[in-house]
């Protein structure tokens, strides 16, 4: 989860390692995801968000399809 | 693990939660087993069992030893190539998503000092209590969210 200064790079990237290429985020969409995950996160009762909460916040975004799709991401599972 | 004692469990773990949180929100960095355990008057060991009940729900992730903490998200326990200072307080976070995820956080502006993965180009980027501002700056991530936690180090 890193930053890159254009899609070249990334491709690049992801070429000089035999990295799957992912999706791009923008930085706008970053923070969205970000503020979503952590607004909360130093009050008492927060928790991560649960798989179906986390398929909800990256469609709000605009982030579809299987890469974005936590199913298997539920504690104890990965 | 009768109902009361599971309530406790839970009460503890959010007692030791606030308390990791709170040193690491003044200091920059997470703190100590034995300091957790001096602030609320609990054993080491007690403080270690709930560490590992919160590891369990993804709130923390320990080294090996179980008993220091690698990732209190967005905070990271170890210096990573992700820096934020905010409210006088330099942090590391643990990717570039936590970078943002700290000022989010904190409901604090801060700055974010990182750099290009690939052409390795240090980068700046200010942000406001409502957001970065605006940038050409991408994120990626290789790993599907299905297997993020995986290797979450990794990821």
């Amino acid at each position: 989860m890193l930053f890159f200064r254009s899609e070249a790079l990334i491709d690049e990237w992801c070429g000089t390692r035999g990295t799957p290429r992912g999706p791009s985020v923008r930085m706008d969409q970053l923070w969205r995801m970000a503020a979503t995950w952590y607004a909360t996160r130093l009050e008492a009762d927060s928790r991560r968000p649960g798989p179906g909460e986390m398929r909800g916040i990256f469609a709000d975004i605009g982030l579809g399809g299987d890469f974005w799709d936590p199913q298997a991401d539920t504690p104890g599972n990965a | 693990m009768r109902l009361r004692a599971r309530l406790s469990a839970v009460d503890f773990d959010t007692q030791i939660k606030m308390a990791v949180y709170r040193t690491t929100v003044e200091n920059g960095r997470p703190p100590e087993i034995g300091a957790v355990a001096g602030a609320l008057g609990a054993s080491e060991p007690d403080v270690q069992q709930a560490y590992a009940r919160l590891a369990r729900n993804r709130l923390l992730v320990l080294e090996s030893d179980g008993r220091t903490i690698r990732m209190a998200p967005p905070f990271s326990g170890v210096p990573t190539q992700h820096r934020v200072r905010a409210g006088g307080v330099d942090y590391f976070a643990n990717c570039a998503w936590d970078a943002l995820g700290i000022p989010a956080a904190l409901h604090r502006s801060a700055e974010v000092v990182s750099r290009c993965a690939q052409s390795r180009e240090p980068l700046l980027v200010l942000v406001g209590r409502d957001g970065p501002e605006d940038s050409p700056l991408l994120f990626h991530c290789g790993v599907p969210a299905a297997r993020w936690w995986q290797d979450i180090v990794f990821t």
